[in-house]
Order: C-alpha cells, then sequence, then structure tokens
C-alpha cells in the first residue's frame, strides 16, 4: 500500500508540516471543497495520462468542450509509461442543460482499478465530478506516471448551497475580460458557480450600453476601460461553459454617480448626483433601458438590482426633488422604497427575477415580491433571519468576515461562518440559498485581485459546498495549504495561507505548503 | 470622462512617441485612420513554417480581444520571412519591417523571430474603438524598420528560493513578448531548494526540493524550452556554484565539505564534478540554447578552510581558498566547453581569471559600483549587465524612472558597446516572490529596462516615456498580466483607492 502522504513527504519538509500531513492522512482527503459522502481505501491506481479520454455515450457540445479542458487541466506534465486507466467512461441524463439558479450539480464518480465512471443528471455535475478526478489524480515525479493514491473512491457529491458566489467589482477598478475570464476559469477549482458582477458604481460606468451610450462614453474611466455588448456576451458565455452563471448588479438608487457624466437629467445636481433622482420617468426609463440591454447579452433569469447605501442627502437639500417627495406625500425613506419598487416590477415585468441588498427588506418587509432574492450583508445583521422566516429567499455575504476586502480576515474566521447559524434548520435548508466573498474594488485592479480573492475564497469555497458538519479547522490546514499549492501550479495567484493580511507577499523562501 | 487621460492621449497624439512599447529604431507615421477587420483577419505568407503558423493563431487573438460589430477595413496582412525556420540562438536576426498604409499591412523579415516582433508592434497599432465597435489604426500610415540594440534583452527567473510551477513560468514568458524580452534566465537551483528532477542524479530533487510536488521533470524542463522557443524567447539555465548550492548536500552529502558546513561546494573530491558535469548534460538532453550560466557568484570559502580535509586538500595543492574558487569555476568551464556549449558567469569569474578566462565567456556584471564591464570589454570580453540596486527587480524601492536611466554602456567606447555590451536585464530574485507576486513585483517596471535594451540610446526622455509606460501598463493588463500601478513608490503594491487604470 502506499500512503498519500509518501506523494507529499519529503524528507526537506519541516515537522510542523509532518504533522499536519499525518493528521490530514488521518483523515480528510486533498479534495477542496470536501465531497458530500465519499468513501476510499489504500492502493494506488495508475493512470494513463498520455492517452487519457473522456467518453460518453450522449454529448453534447459544451460536454466535448469541457472534456478537453479537463483533459489538459488533469495532465500538465508528460508522463513517461502507457499503462493504467486510460479512460473515464462520463453518464450525463442531459448533458444540455441550461444554466440557472438549482441546476442540477450532482455526481458519482468512482475511481477503482480499473475503471473510472461519472455519472451526472447535467453537464455542470460531469464537469465537478472532472474537477474532482482532477485533484484526485496526482503526478508522481519518481516514476512520472500519473497516480490516484488511496483507492478505490467512490464519492456521491452536491453541494450544501446552491448559490455560490464571488462578488466581482468593475466599477471601482475596471477589470478587463481577460482578467475576468481568468478569474472566472478559478472559480471552478472551487466548485464556485455564481459570478455577481456589481457593474457600475459612484466611480466609473463602464458598461456600453447601446440604448444609452453617453453612459459609458462620459462615465467610464477612460475609452479603453470599457465593456463593450459583445464583451458582455463573451463573459457571459465563457461563464456558462464552465458552469459559472453571470448575475449582473446594476446597483440604484446609491451608488450611481457615475451615471451623471452621460445623463444628468436622472441625479438630483451635478453638485449633488446620488442618489438617482426620482421625480422624472427619464431616470426609471433609463434604468429599464439598461437593464433591457443586458437582457439581449445575458442568460440569467436573475437580476440584482442593488438598492444598499442610500444616504436621501441629496433628494432633502435638492430644492425640486424635496418639493416632489412634498408633493407626493412621501417620506425620503418612502421615496427609496417607491424607487426601488418601481426598478424591481421593470425587472420583474421583463420576465427576470430580482436580487437586492438587505435594505429591500428594511423598507419593504414583507411588501417585497416574494420572489425577491434578498443579500444581507451588514454586519451583525439579522435580516436572513427574518425574512428566511417570513417565506423569503436569502444569500448571506456578511461584511467583516466574507467580505474579501476586509484584508485582516482570515481563511480561518471565514471558514467559521454558518449562513444557518441562529436559524431554524428546515426553513434555513429551503431558504438559505447560499452566499459567497465580496471583492469590492477600491484597492483591486489586475496587478492584485487573484491574491486577494485567494486563497481565502477557498474557505467560503468550502463552507457553501460541504456539509454542515465540515467545520474542524485543524483538519482544513492542511487541506487548503495543499489546496493553495493547486491553484499555484494552475497558474492562479493565490497568496501565502498563512498571511495574517491578504495578498502579503511570502516573507522570505521557503516551500508553497509551508506559507 | 476623467481630465487626465484625455490629456494623456492628447499628449500622445501630439508628441512625437507612439503608443507602442518599446519604442522602435525608427518610424514615420501619419494623421490618417485606417480601418481594420477585426473579424476576418488573417496573416498570408508564401513562406510559410510550423512556427509561423502557430504565431499567426497567437497573434490574431492577441490583437482582437473584443467582437467587432463593424467589420470593414484591412483583413490582411503579408507577412515575408526570409527564412522562416530560423534557429533560436543568441544573436538570430530580429529585425523586421511594418507597414500599415490605407490599402495593405506588410512584415518583412529575415527570420520568424523578427516577424514576431512586427506582429507584437502591430498589435498595440490595433485598437478597438468602443464607439464603433471597429478596428482602426491611428496616425497612419505606419512604416516601421525596427530592430533592438541590444541582441540579449533577460529577465532572470529563481526557481529556488519559491518554486515556480510551469504554469507560472509559461505566463510569465508571454508577458515577455509583449515588451520584447527575448531571455528568460532560468536561474534553476540555489541553496534553499532544488527542483530539477536530474534523470543521472535523482536524489538531489528527491531530498532537496521543497517538496514531492515542487519539483521539474526533465519534460517539464523541455515543455518550457519549447513553449519559449516558439515564442522567440531563448531559455539560459544557470546551475550556480560553487556558492548557492546548500540544497544539494541533502541528496548527495559527499560533495559538500561537511554536513555543518555545506557551502561551497566541495572542491577536493572528484565526485563533485563528475555530479555537474551529470547535471549539465542532462540539461543539455532537455534544453536547446547554445550558452549555460555556470553562476560562480558569492562564494564565502570559510567552509573550505575551516573544514580540516578541504583544507587539507587546499595546502595539499598549494593553493588559497581564492585560487580553489578559481580551480572550481575553472573546472566546471571546462566541462561546458567541453560538451560544446558555451559559458555565461557572474562578474566574480572575471575578479578571479581576468584575461585568463576562455575568450568566449560571457561575463554578468551584478554588484553595485561594479567597472567589470568596462574592463571586460576592453580586454575584449563580451558581457551583460544587470546591476544590483538598480536592475534588480527585488529592489522593491527602485522605480521605473531609474532603471529607465540606466545605460550599460555608460563609461565604454562606443566601438566596444556596440561589439561586446550584449544587453543584460532585470534580475527577478525569488525571496519573497512566488506564484502570487511575480507579476506584480515585474511588471511594470521590466518595461523600462525592456525599452532601454531594445530602443535607441538616444530613448531617454522619461517625461515622454511617462504616458506610454502608463498607457502599455493598462495594455498589459487587457492581456491579463497582473502589472501593478506605474506611479507606485514601493514595486507591487495595491492601488490606492478606485481610479482609471491610466491614473495609478
Amino acid at each position: 500500500s502506499y500512503s498519500f502522504c509518501t506523494l507529499l513527504i519529503n524528507p526537506n519538509m519541516r515537522a510542523a508540516l509532518l504533522l499536519a500531513c499525518v493528521v490530514a492522512c488521518s483523515g480528510a482527503p486533498m479534495i477542496w471543497p470536501l465531497p458530500a459522502q465519499y468513501t476510499n481505501g489504500t492502493t494506488a491506481i495508475l493512470i494513463n495520462g498520455l492517452a487519457f479520454k473522456f467518453t460518453t455515450k450522449k454529448s453534447s457540445a459544451d460536454l466535448t468542450a469541457a472534456f478537453a479542458r479537463y483533459t489538459e487541466q488533469t495532465f500538465p506534465h508528460r508522463p513517461v509509461g502507457t499503462s493504467g486507466i486510460a479512460v473515464a467512461d462520463v453518464t450525463v441524463t442531459n448533458p444540455s442543460s441550461e444554466l440557472q439558479l438549482g441546476a442540477d450539480e450532482a455526481y458519482t464518480l468512482s475511481v477503482t482499478a480499473s475503471a473510472i465512471t461519472i455519472t451526472a443528471g447535467t453537464q455542470f455535475g460531469a464537469y465537478y465530478a472532472m474537477e474532482t478526478l482532477s485533484q484526485l489524480i496526482t503526478f508522481d515525479f519518481d516514476t512520472q506516471q500519473y497516480l490516484v493514491k488511496d483507492g478505490p473512491w467512490s464519492i456521491t457529491d452536491k453541494p450544501r448551497f446552491m448559490h455560490r458566489e464571488v462578488l466581482v467589482d468593475s466599477a471601482r477598478h475596471f477589470q478587463p475580460v481577460a482578467s475576468i475570464k481568468n478569474i472566472i476559469q478559478s472559480f471552478t477549482y472551487a466548485k464556485i458557480n455564481t459570478f455577481h458582477w456589481h457593474l457600475v458604481d459612484k466611480q466609473s460606468f463602464p458598461y456600453m450600453a447601446p440604448s444609452y451610450p453617453k453612459l459609458a462614453q462620459k462615465g467610464a474611466f477612460s475609452k479603453y476601460e470599457r465593456f463593450s455588448q459583445n464583451d458582455v456576451q463573451d463573459v457571459v458565455e465563457y461563464a456558462r461553459q464552465r458552469g459559472v452563471r453571470v448575475v449582473v448588479e446594476i446597483d440604484t438608487p446609491g451608488h450611481a454617480a457615475a451615471m451623471c457624466e452621460g445623463h444628468p437629467e436622472i441625479c438630483p445636481s451635478m453638485e449633488c448626483r446620488q442618489p438617482l433622482n426620482p421625480t422624472t420617468n427619464a431616470t426609471f426609463d433609463l434604468i429599464a433601458g439598461l437593464f433591457k440591454d443586458l437582457k439581449e447579452v445575458t442568460i440569467d433569469d436573475h437580476f440584482h438590482i442593488g438598492g444598499d447605501e442610500v444616504d436621501t442627502a441629496c433628494w432633502t437639500l435638492t430644492p425640486h426633488v424635496a418639493t416632489w417627495m412634498e408633493q407626493n406625500h412621501m417620506t425620503p425613506k418612502e421615496t427609496y422604497g417607491y424607487f426601488s419598487g418601481r426598478v424591481s416590477q421593470s425587472v420583474f415585468d421583463m420576465g427576470k427575477s430580482v436580487t437586492g441588498w438587505e435594505e429591500l427588506w428594511d423598507h419593504f418587509g414583507t411588501k417585497l415580491d416574494n420572489r425577491t432574492i434578498i443579500q444581507q450583508w451588514k454586519r451583525g445583521s439579522k435580516i436572513a433571519k427574518k425574512a428566511i422566516e417570513a417565506g423569503y429567499r436569502v444569500i448571506w455575504s456578511t461584511d467583516g468576515v466574507w467580505y474579501l476586502d476586509g484584508l485582516h480576515v482570515t481563511w480561518e474566521t471565514m471558514y467559521e461562518q454558518e449562513p444557518c447559524n441562529g436559524i431554524p434548520t428546515e426553513s434555513c435548508d429551503k431558504l438559505m440559498l447560499g452566499g459567497g466573498g465580496e471583492m469590492w474594488g477600491e484597492t483591486v485592479d489586475t496587478s492584485d485581485i487573484q491574491n486577494t480573492v485567494w486563497p481565502r475564497m477557498a474557505a467560503i469555497a468550502e463552507r457553501l459546498w460541504s456539509p454542515r458538519t465540515v467545520t474542524d479547522t485543524n483538519a482544513a490546514a492542511p487541506r487548503i495549504a495543499y489546496f493553495r499549492c493547486l491553484l499555484n501550479r494552475r497558474g492562479v495567484g493565490a497568496a501565502p495561507v498563512n498571511n495574517k493580511k491578504a495578498r502579503e507577499a511570502p516573507s522570505g523562501p521557503g516551500s508553497c505548503f509551508d506559507q | 470622462m476623467r481630465v487626465l487621460p484625455v490629456l494623456l492621449a492628447a499628449v500622445a497624439a501630439c508628441s512625437a512617441d507612439p503608443m507602442i512599447w518599446p519604442l522602435p529604431s525608427s518610424f514615420t507615421n501619419g494623421t490618417l485612420t485606417i480601418a481594420i477587420d477585426g473579424r476576418n483577419f488573417q496573416f498570408n505568407t508564401t513562406t510559410p513554417s510550423d512556427d509561423l503558423t502557430a504565431a499567426f493563431g497567437r497573434y490574431r487573438a492577441q490583437t482582437f480581444q473584443h467582437r467587432p460589430v463593424d467589420i470593414g477595413g484591412l483583413f490582411t496582412a503579408t507577412v515575408t520571412v526570409e527564412n522562416p525556420f530560423a534557429e533560436l540562438q543568441l544573436g538570430v536576426d530580429e529585425s523586421y519591417t511594418l507597414s500599415v498604409t490605407g490599402s495593405a499591412i506588410t512584415i518583412n523579415a529575415p527570420t520568424q523571430f523578427g516577424a514576431y516582433y512586427a506582429m507584437e508592434t502591430l498589435s498595440q497599432l490595433v485598437i478597438f474603438d468602443f464607439d464603433t465597435q471597429q478596428y482602426v489604426v491611428k496616425n497612419g500610415p505606419w512604416v516601421i524598420n525596427d530592430k533592438p540594440r541590444f541582441i540579449h534583452r533577460e529577465v532572470l527567473i529563481d526557481s529556488a528560493r519559491h518554486f515556480e510551477p510551469v504554469e507560472t513560468l509559461k505566463n510569465i514568458i508571454t508577458s515577455f513578448t509583449y515588451a520584447k524580452i527575448n531571455t528568460m534566465h532560468w536561474h534553476l537551483v540555489d541553496q534553499q531548494s532544488f527542483p530539477y528532477d536530474s534523470p543521472t542524479y535523482p536524489k538531489l530533487s528527491k531530498m532537496g526540493a521543497y517538496s514531492n510536488f515542487e519539483r521539474f521533470s526533465q519534460n517539464d524542463v523541455k515543455d518550457v524550452v519549447e513553449y519559449a522557443r516558439q515564442r522567440g524567447v531563448r531559455v539560459l539555465v544557470e546551475v550556480d556554484t560553487p556558492g548557492h548550492a546548500a540544497s544539494w548536500c541533502k541528496g548527495h552529502p559527499e560533495i559538500c565539505p561537511s554536513p555543518t558546513c555545506t557551502m561551497p561546494l566541495n572542491p577536493a573530491t572528484n565526485a563533485t564534478f563528475e555530479l555537474i558535469e551529470g547535471l549539465f548534460k542532462d540539461l543539455k538532453d532537455a534544453t536547446i540554447d547554445n550558452h549555460f550560466h555556470i553562476g560562480g557568484d558569492e562564494v564565502n570559502t570559510n567552509c573550505w578552510t575551516s573544514t580540516p580535509a578541504v583544507q587539507a586538500w587546499l595546502t595539499e595543492q598549494g593553493y588559497t581558498a581564492d585560487q580553489a574558487y578559481a580551480y572550481f569555476s575553472g573546472r566546471v568551464s571546462d566541462i561546458v566547453f567541453g560538451m560544446n556549449r558555451s559559458v555565461t558567469g557572474w562578474e566574480e569569474l572575471w575578479d578571479h581569471f581576468g584575461t585568463k578566462l576562455d575568450k568566449r565567456t560571457i561575463i554578468q556584471q551584478w554588484l553595485p559600483g561594479s567597472t567589470i564591464a568596462k574592463q571586460a570589454t576592453a580586454a575584449g570580453y563580451r558581457v551583460i549587465w544587470s546591476t544590483d540596486g538598480v536592475w534588480y527587480l527585488d529592489g522593491l524601492s527602485v522605480t521605473w524612472e531609474t532603471m529607465y536611466q540606466q545605460e550599460p554602456c555608460t563609461g565604454i567606447a562606443d566601438n566596444l558597446c556596440d561589439t561586446l555590451v550584449l544587453g543584460g536585464g532585470g534580475e527577478m530574485w525569488g525571496e519573497t516572490v512566488d506564484t502570487s507576486d511575480i507579476q506584480n513585483t515585474i511588471w511594470p517596471r521590466m518595461a523600462a529596462i525592456a525599452e532601454r535594451l531594445w530602443s535607441p540610446r538616444t530613448v531617454t526622455d522619461q517625461k515622454k516615456a511617462a504616458p506610454r509606460i502608463a498607457y502599455f501598463r493598462c495594455l498589459l493588463n487587457r492581456r491579463g498580466v497582473g502589472a501593478a500601478p506605474v506611479n507606485n513608490k514601493v514595486a507591487r503594491q495595491a492601488p490606492p483607492g478606485p481610479g482609471s487604470c491610466f491614473d495609478q
């Protein structure tokens, strides 16, 4: 028999890591995130990395493309020798499934001494099976062959939560399409399935809306820092092929000052720009127009309408808005409700569903359309509990713990979070859709997005995928260290796991596993 | 739209220097906007080769990243290469001419490598207009006659202080091509780790690598070499001895003075030199470059004089410690020349051998304040220049402006400069550099060195370079390269707050 640890350990290794490895080998495998259910053994199984093929009886364009991607991802080193299992047989009930919230992502993966078998309901489940397989298969530098250690493996896996996101902010800094694609690719390694695209904000408006081109012409940081309609479509397709939904957020009425450059009429005044001007239909026509333009190039059933951090001072201080509120007998708070209600309605009217920040619940409570998904974000918030009690669906991404721009939040703290804390299990299981890590972009551009998101996002990824009982940070430590090194081997700039502060450089020479 | 980028664009348009990095050696242009068909564009040639065909695919994808809507315009570039099967070695012809007129795009080059550089330049001339969703070349027609000032333009990558996975190396090599860097100086092993799986001496990495995952197989090395070659990048492998070699002792304690005093390597036994020879032979199998780098820097000989067996040998040979160093490096040098490869080494070699050094040896100057380059070229030796304090990329407080101001031929006669100063590069020592921060530590500052090595000596005006390097940094970002903000006072720091790529 051949312990998995033998592959990891060499005599050069420090005692601490040796110990961690022993702990890991006595328990959980080096698969991240941890599968829902698995059994394994002690046999090393040889894999033919030169001629390996995924096969299937019922194919699709998506599956074929995925087979090519995962073959390349799984076998990065040219091996010597051609023995071992050379085929993984894949059976997918519907390999051309649509990617929407709640798509079936379950799979089974079996690796025995004679065969590798994958079954899944959709191509997305098959992707996750292949991802897991790509982590099981390791390259043995001594024999220059691929192996699966500690087999045979029998894995039955599915995510605990169906909504597992990273928010990427392309407004505080422009994020070029190449950078976005690289980040989406990295999501697949941790089974993240949603790219929450915070498209625009106060500082810049990069989206070239066909109906309102002046928004980006005047509001983007520069003429190079823009997304064309085709760019958005390409990102959506790139993500879809990888099982990643794209939920686009247009945040209003706050966080919208960049819109004023191109369309001053939708702002209270140029001296007091946000929240947007509620007094004119022009504002709502524009917002609806934006969502319509986005509807052309996106496929998800959901849009995010924002609605957070609305400081209504510019409404009360701007005479024409104050007058309008008075005439319509609305307080600023009620005006916020009116505003978000109209935006929400226009999204529902175009056949899409609405997600918004928790302030929506603050203002509407149970008057909110019950299709609305509420995103909890405030520290100490009880919104998730209340909204779920009232039958609403929630996603959880609390500031202070799951905000990735909180540089002093360690992976351990992120790992310790439990979205269902304080919420009755039965209703949480039904209504807590998941959540994610929010990569606000104030200090994040292409130069540091990867090392700020990773490796800490892995902690959130496991919390969202793996069973609720998977909470032991001691057991997770060697596994996340291993996963960080795997990310690096795949070209993802994941920072040292032991960083007390995110994205710092390694402090000195050393092994990936020790830092 | 923000004020500053408009200003920059205006400056760029009004000043003589275009947004091409590095600046070509000679060019003329005009005021014409030329439409390019980004959907149907093809490179065509009557002188094909596998290399050229692969390059056409790469550059096409690189140049046209956005799907255009309007597709009128030039849809072909005619590429003529005298020898599209040229071998990639030091001094290979990298020149090209590129012409973009209202009716045609034409590229001519003696080798496929020159053609790559032409396509790189073209990929910087062709821009996507978001308003019309069309590709254009501005300020045409362009006639560019370009070639590098220096033939050796390197980045040193250190895979021993931190392991750098193959994928990381490939990403870095691709980024080199954007700035016309043509050499990856692979500092393969060092004191802290030995990641290379030598087929003849497998214990070196089995015991000396950081872990079983942080290793390079022989095939990995071959794959990196071929990946680089296809992109016109030489791979110059360095095996640094006799100092910087403590990690070798784990697998082969016999080649080290003692278990408690491990560097420099033990000169008193043939086993040491047999091993070094075996290593270079293995590497010769996996690489194609005519040159190896034998290191030879920072040799503290205490472990020789304080280890009885080694001191005894020194006495027997009648060597001072210094002479033993010369003996050591001399033998290693002979080994490499003996297998028909040429030798590059750090400047300490010149310190010890002076004009006794084999004339084919290339000397790499690195010590701050060193005058080695001047001395060695005066004696007819070739040098490369990468001085610590200014071109060491791990000097985090060294700004791009300081790097741009360096002139390798300072104090060296023109005729010697032209023939014997081969070039130089940026040295990315890896003590605090791994996959998470290699890109933002190298870039954008390496661009300053890249221009110094490619462009004519007279291209020194920082004020003119500033908007161009800002533009280039954003171009790198648009290509997925994690280049840090240009205005950083300390390398690789995060942007301080929201803003345009061009402003930071």
